[in-house]
């Protein structure tokens, strides 16, 4: 049986009748067509469906729709401002840390949440911030790149 | 050398802007109204006979729009390459592997497809399976096809020069044995597609796939239609590395369920139909006897390989011969044996992955070469810049190195890794090695014999606005050819990268063999510099007539015409342009005229302005059978440095670093490269330390998932040392050519020399597990006990 | 992949919990992180009609210091045990099992609820909660009960927690001074890993004597469940704190206290041998962390 949950989704608030088995990543692309959050396994092994939800990453594939109720959740969609890409987004592009870009929403996410929480992460510290973020294209050079490009 | 304005810089890709926003769509971003969802049938059994399969329950159940078995999709046999199609879209009368198709459903919704799939009724009766190389080649062993008795897919036998001769010259000898393990491309994004009928009878398939051009024909050869009527189209794709260079059964059922429903139907592989279709790197099981004189020259190589293939060819016949031809090189080597056999077996089919066929046999080679370097007393990279080929130079196997900068790579390692310092002066633990290799730039003939080009391209003005579109159906899977084509096409205009819009992946737009052989950059480009400068010529021929200069004074550069004498008087045809754009506040009024005006001008004179490119390859390679396979119009090298640390007590390999300099001809975007080079090197490490895909006893994947097929993550990368080693590539447009394969062949053997180096041992077998190094540092200190 | 349909529960607090789960019976599963279960249902590997919720729950996922022990909410996630200073202080061994499970998505999300009632022999928190002698806290309607760690785990996947109870939570006592631990697991790659291998040691000493008074080694993965290495904490018993009992000890929890099978991650031949290796490994580590202490 559906149920209405309410939820922020990039500062927007939403209601929304979900079924329980209806998981997060599939009620924001299917449901809200915010289709830049990926799914690449559906069981938590590669981080593409990577959001914030109040304030910490997580696989959006591996929480359901309603437990998300009243929380605050943040998507790849959410980040580029009225000005265009966000900085994090712009180094992404201009180091070259996007290939195929299947992978980037989640990993620009954790980035995201690692320099939210640690504006100057180490190098250990960057790889460990998007060690569930499985990318197979890059080779993860040009992400270490792009991310310290951006410590304050 | 010439100077250029967009090509060899660092220019920002033209795709990477929508994908770091989320805003660039792949196939499961798309919604067609109407849509229904498929789901496949798959066999649960490795090797069986289908007594009957019934639907009826299956149709029965409400929300079903179709269900399909080899009763609507018909006989017809595809595959990859002709002369080898030996799959149905459906098994008809048995099933050869866990994941065998046997029917489809479309349904109103994903759940009610899949419930309907579990209501299809299928019996059947189980065969013995076979697994192993071993067991398939077995007298009486159970046999997978009447085509292929003895379960022999194919045999290679090639011999060059003498080898038997050969080897009696030589002082050293060295004969080793090496086995992979089967891979999975592990991309990111799983395949999906979704088909649709417009009412004219047009199907248009949008799909993730490496090949629109492939798929299309296969499509419509299955599904008995014209070509023409079939419309291909890739949206951006969570790369490929060869596992979706051809059509998959998947692809064919979603046709054909949208042509039973006429409706859009979508369908997506879970992550474990991802691995149930496979069609990634083969197992090989190589031996190789590599003869050398004591000065370090090397005389002959004698190789034979097993290929363990899986239930069907997909691109078998092709990898097991890129498996033996493509050693012909870097080195100068008179003498080359090979004898090559791939094996059918009741598992998934194995097909093409980067660096196809190529990669195990290098891993083997270059590890003899620094036995041979060892016993002798020679630095490893002097015994390679000693026997390596020159610029010109052909193989024993009739590949010609048109450009050819392996030794330049070798000097840039050695410098970038501090080679001379570190080698021998390691404690135990810590291990230096190195490798090399080379890959085609394009294969040099299509998968079917056809004369046809290999890629075609449209560059069309804008009628107004100096905007060039290129369009070209070569498929951006990642690796950035949207870019580089996009930067080809701004360098033979002349006019700034920003002025170029590019549309791919569509098979409306032309011909183009797509994503695989690392063939774009070479081929595709090309045709695009053919397209650009087919159309920048017939803007300048109306400028010339409009200004009475000659046209071969008339040039265009960032986006100005530009003339080799006096500037002559343009005000008329300005003029001209500012009255048709009265209200425009910017319109030119610089000293040169712009490209803007002289392609509304020459837009004016002539109507569009259409500029067409195209191009195939010179006819290359021996007569001998299977010479076409390692064929290309040029080649790309690497060599590369890898450090690593064992640890003496667990085994565990830890990469300390990898540096790695390749030759991709003239660099068309620097930082791509890089990109191609790094990518490559951690799929190589992967392959090295922790890839395999693991069956159990009955045929099934045990590791169906990321979790538990253990590609690279970003705490196991070391740090890479790129270095771009550029030679001008008298085949390639601008001089360009591949780096995406080239660059993983030296990572396997450049690490398994390095723990040599550390550890004392030689290990034949992948991957370099803790527990497999831990087993050899064993064995290794029994044997020195003794 | 779809989940199977079932129905959702959200209790806002423990008793409500226990009423759902004393009503429901096998025919609800407890979902915590969600890192496993859902996984699971997805494959199809476990099938309910009822999911219960703890996480609106706050009382279980506190970390909370008491006089001489801590309590860690069975649903406090290995981010946040992570996190906490007192663990990072006290609980080395546990701290590095939370920070070696999984990645840092999973991180967010697993408990240590969840890691210890999947029961896995190769659970990264386990051999932790095993060798500070935790307790786990158990709830069923109007019932509390205490179990040792020791006696938690019956089987690969199998704990001792009745169809009708909670897993609550674990108390720890705080380890005495001149006491340290290590943990360290062995995998193929280095994030994203589930375990070969994987040891953690206790070792307490006594400054005056010199010896060791205190020893608790846990063994994952070689054996149906993570497991107490009995005759190697024996055999260092009593001895002094050096390399040479710690190699005696690692070598009684090889040769006879693990118990390896041998499946598709690993030999049983292996991993004994790395029995050896990091028991040795963590005890010298533990040591060392003791002396500081």
């Amino acid at each position: 049986m559906k149920k209405i949950i309410s939820l922020t989704i990039n500062d927007q608030s939403h209601e929304i009748a979900v079924e329980p088995n209806i998981t997060l990543a599939d009620m924001l692309r299917y449901e809200l067509a915010l289709t830049g959050t990926k799914k690449g396994c559906d069981t938590g092994d590669c981080g593409a469906c990577t959001v914030i939800m109040d304030g910490d990453v997580v696989n959006s594939c591996l929480v359901l729709a309603i437990q998300a109720n009243g929380s605050v959740i943040e998507t790849i969609e959410g980040l580029s401002t009225d000005e265009g890409l966000s900085p994090l987004q712009e180094a992404f592009v201009e180091k070259g840390a996007i290939q195929c870009g299947f992978c980037s929403p989640g990993i620009i996410m954790s980035a995201k949440n690692l320099l939210d929480k640690n504006p100057n992460p180490t190098e250990d510290q960057i790889r460990e911030g998007v060690s569930g973020n499985l990318c197979r294209c890059t080779g993860y050079q040009k992400i270490f790149e792009a991310i310290e490009s951006q410590r304050s | 050398m010439k100077e250029f304005d967009i090509i060899s810089t660092r220019a920002h890709r033209i795709d990477t802007p929508d994908k770091a926003t989320g805003q660039a769509v792949f196939t499961d971003d798309i919604t067609r109204p109407g849509m229904l969802y498929g789901a496949l049938l798959q066999s649960p059994h490795a090797h069986a006979r289908i007594l009957s399969i019934d639907t009826s329950k299956a149709k029965a159940l409400a929300g079903v729009k179709s269900v399909i078995t080899h009763e609507q999709a018909g006989h017809i046999k595809y595959g990859v390459s002709p002369a080898r199609y030996d799959e149905t879209v459906f098994a008809i009368d048995k099933v050869r592997y866990i994941g065998d198709e046997i029917a489809a459903v479309a349904a109103v919704t994903l759940e009610i497809a899949l419930a309907a799939v579990e209501l299809i009724e299928v019996e059947y009766e189980i065969l013995p399976a076979v697994f192993t190389l071993e067991e398939a080649l077995k007298e009486g062993a159970p046999q997978l096809h009447e085509t292929s008795p003895g379960n022999l897919c194919a045999e290679v036998h090639q011999e060059f020069g003498d080898v038997a001769a050969a080897l009696k010259e030589c002082d050293i000898i060295k004969t080793s044995t090496m086995k992979n393990k089967r891979q999975d491309g592990a991309f990111i994004e799983m395949q999906g597609c979704i088909a649709e009928f417009d009412n004219r009878g047009v199907l248009t398939l949008v799909s993730s796939t490496q090949v629109p051009h492939y798929v299309q024909r296969t499509v419509a050869m299955v599904l008995g239609m014209d070509v023409g009527m079939v419309r291909v189209k890739k949206p951006y794709v969570g790369a490929g590395f060869g596992i979706k260079a051809a059509a998959n059964p998947m692809e064919l059922a979603c046709c054909i369920l949208a042509r039973e429903t006429r409706k859009p139907v979508k369908m997506n592989f879970t992550r474990k139909q991802v691995f149930m279709y496979a069609r990634a790197r083969h197992q090989f099981s190589h031996t190789i006897t590599t003869g050398a004189k004591k000065d370090g020259t090397l005389m002959a190589i004698k190789h034979e390989c097993w290929l363990d293939g899986g239930a069907y060819t997909s691109f078998g016949i092709a990898t097991v011969y890129y498996t033996g031809s493509l050693l012909g090189g870097p080195y100068k080597i008179a003498n080359m044996s090979y004898d090559g056999y791939r094996v059918y077996n009741n598992k998934p089919t194995c097909g093409a992955q980067r660096g196809h066929g190529a990669v195990i046999a290098r891993a083997l080679f270059e590890q003899q070469v620094d036995m041979i370097a060892e016993e002798i007393g020679m630095d490893p990279m002097e015994l390679r810049i000693k026997n390596m080929m020159d610029t010109g130079d052909t193989t024993c196997n009739d590949l010609n190195m048109s450009s050819f900068g392996m030794s330049e790579c070798i000097e840039a390692v050695r410098k970038g890794s501090d080679w001379d310092k570190k080698k021998g002066n390691m404690p135990t633990g810590k291990g230096i090695g190195m490798a090399c290799g080379f890959f085609v730039s394009g294969a040099g003939y299509p998968i079917y014999r056809s004369d046809t080009y290999h890629g075609t391209v449209i560059v069309k003005l804008t009628e107004d606005g100096g905007t060039a579109l290129v369009y070209t159906a070569s498929a951006e899977i990642g690796q950035g050819s949207d870019t580089a084509f996009a930067m080809i096409a701004a360098e033979a205009l002349g006019i700034p990268l920003d002025h170029v819009r590019l549309a791919s992946g569509d098979t409306d737009m032309g011909v183009d063999l797509g994503a695989y052989s690392s063939r774009q950059t070479l081929m595709t480009g090309h045709a695009t510099k053919d397209a650009a400068d087919h159309a920048k010529a017939q803007v300048l021929e109306v400028l010339a007539e409009q200004l009475s200069v000659p046209l071969k004074e008339l040039d265009i550069k960032n986006g100005f015409i530009t003339f080799a004498g006096d500037t002559p008087d343009f005000s008329a045809l300005r003029t001209r342009y500012i009255k048709e754009h009265r209200g425009w506040i910017d319109n030119p009024d610089s000293e040169h005229l712009t490209f803007k005006e002289a392609s509304r001008i020459a837009f004016l004179e002539k109507g569009s302005i259409v500029g067409t490119g195209k191009y195939k390859p010179h006819n290359l390679g021996g007569k001998f059978k299977g010479a076409a396979v390692g064929t290309s119009p040029a080649y790309g090298c690497s060599a590369q440095v890898a450090e690593v640390t064992v640890d003496m007590e667990t085994g565990q390999v830890t990469i300390d670093s990898i540096t790695d300099a390749h030759d991709c001809g003239k660099a068309i975007n620097l930082t791509s490269v890089e990109g191609q080079m790094e990518g490559s090197v951690s799929m190589g490490i992967g392959e090295a330390m922790h890839e395999e895909v693991i069956f159990n006893d009955k045929g099934q994947v045990l590791n169906a998932d990321l979790a538990e097929y253990k590609i690279v993550t970003s705490m196991d990368m070391p740090r890479i040392k790129a270095i771009v080693v550029e030679s001008d590539e008298p085949n390639g447009p601008y001089g360009a050519k591949e780096v995406g394969e080239g660059a993983i062949m030296p990572t396997i053997p450049a690490i398994l020399n390095a723990v040599y180096n550390a550890a004392g041992v030689r290990i034949n077998e992948l991957p370099l597990t803790p527990e497999r190094v831990y087993f050899a540092i064993q064995d290794y200190k029994d044997r020195m006990a003794k | 992949m779809l989940l199977p349909m079932f129905e959702f529960h959200e209790p806002l607090s423990i008793e409500e919990a226990l009423e759902l789960k004393k009503k429901l019976g096998q025919n609800a599963r407890i979902l915590a992180g969600g890192t496993d279960l859902l996984v699971h249902l997805k494959k199809k590997l476990v099938k309910t009609d009822n999911l219960i919720s703890l996480s609106r729950i706050k009382a279980l996922s506190l970390i909370t210091e008491q006089k001489d022990s801590i309590f860690i909410g069975a649903c406090a996630t290995m981010a946040q045990i992570s996190r906490s200073p007192v663990i990072a202080k006290k609980f080395t061994a546990l701290k590095s099992g939370c920070d070696n499970l999984g990645n840092h998505l999973i991180r967010n999300r697993a408990t240590i609820g969840g890691n210890a009632c999947n029961a896995s022999p190769a659970g990264d928190t386990l051999p932790a909660l095993l060798i500070y002698d935790s307790v786990a806290l158990l709830e069923s309607y109007g019932k509390k009960r205490e179990i040792p760690i020791a006696d938690f785990f019956t089987g690969p996947g199998k704990s001792c927690i009745q169809p009708d109870e909670i897993l609550t939570g674990f108390r720890l006592p705080i380890p005495t001074d001149h006491s340290g631990a290590h943990y360290i697991q062995l995998g193929k790659r280095k994030s994203s890993e589930i375990n070969v291998v994987n040891v953690a040691s206790f070792l307490e000493y006594d400054p005056g004597t010199k010896k060791v008074i205190t020893t608790r080694i846990a063994l994952g993965s070689v054996a149906a469940t993570p497991i107490r290495a009995a005759r190697a904490e024996a055999a260092l018993l009593g001895q002094a704190p050096e390399e040479a009992s710690f190699f005696a000890a690692a070598e009684m929890a090889r040769r006879e206290d693990c118990r390896p099978i041998d499946d598709f991650r690993g030999t049983a031949g292996y991993r004994q041998a790395m029995v050896g290796v990091l028991t040795k490994r963590t005890l010298a580590t533990a040591y060392e962390r003791a002396k500081g202490a």
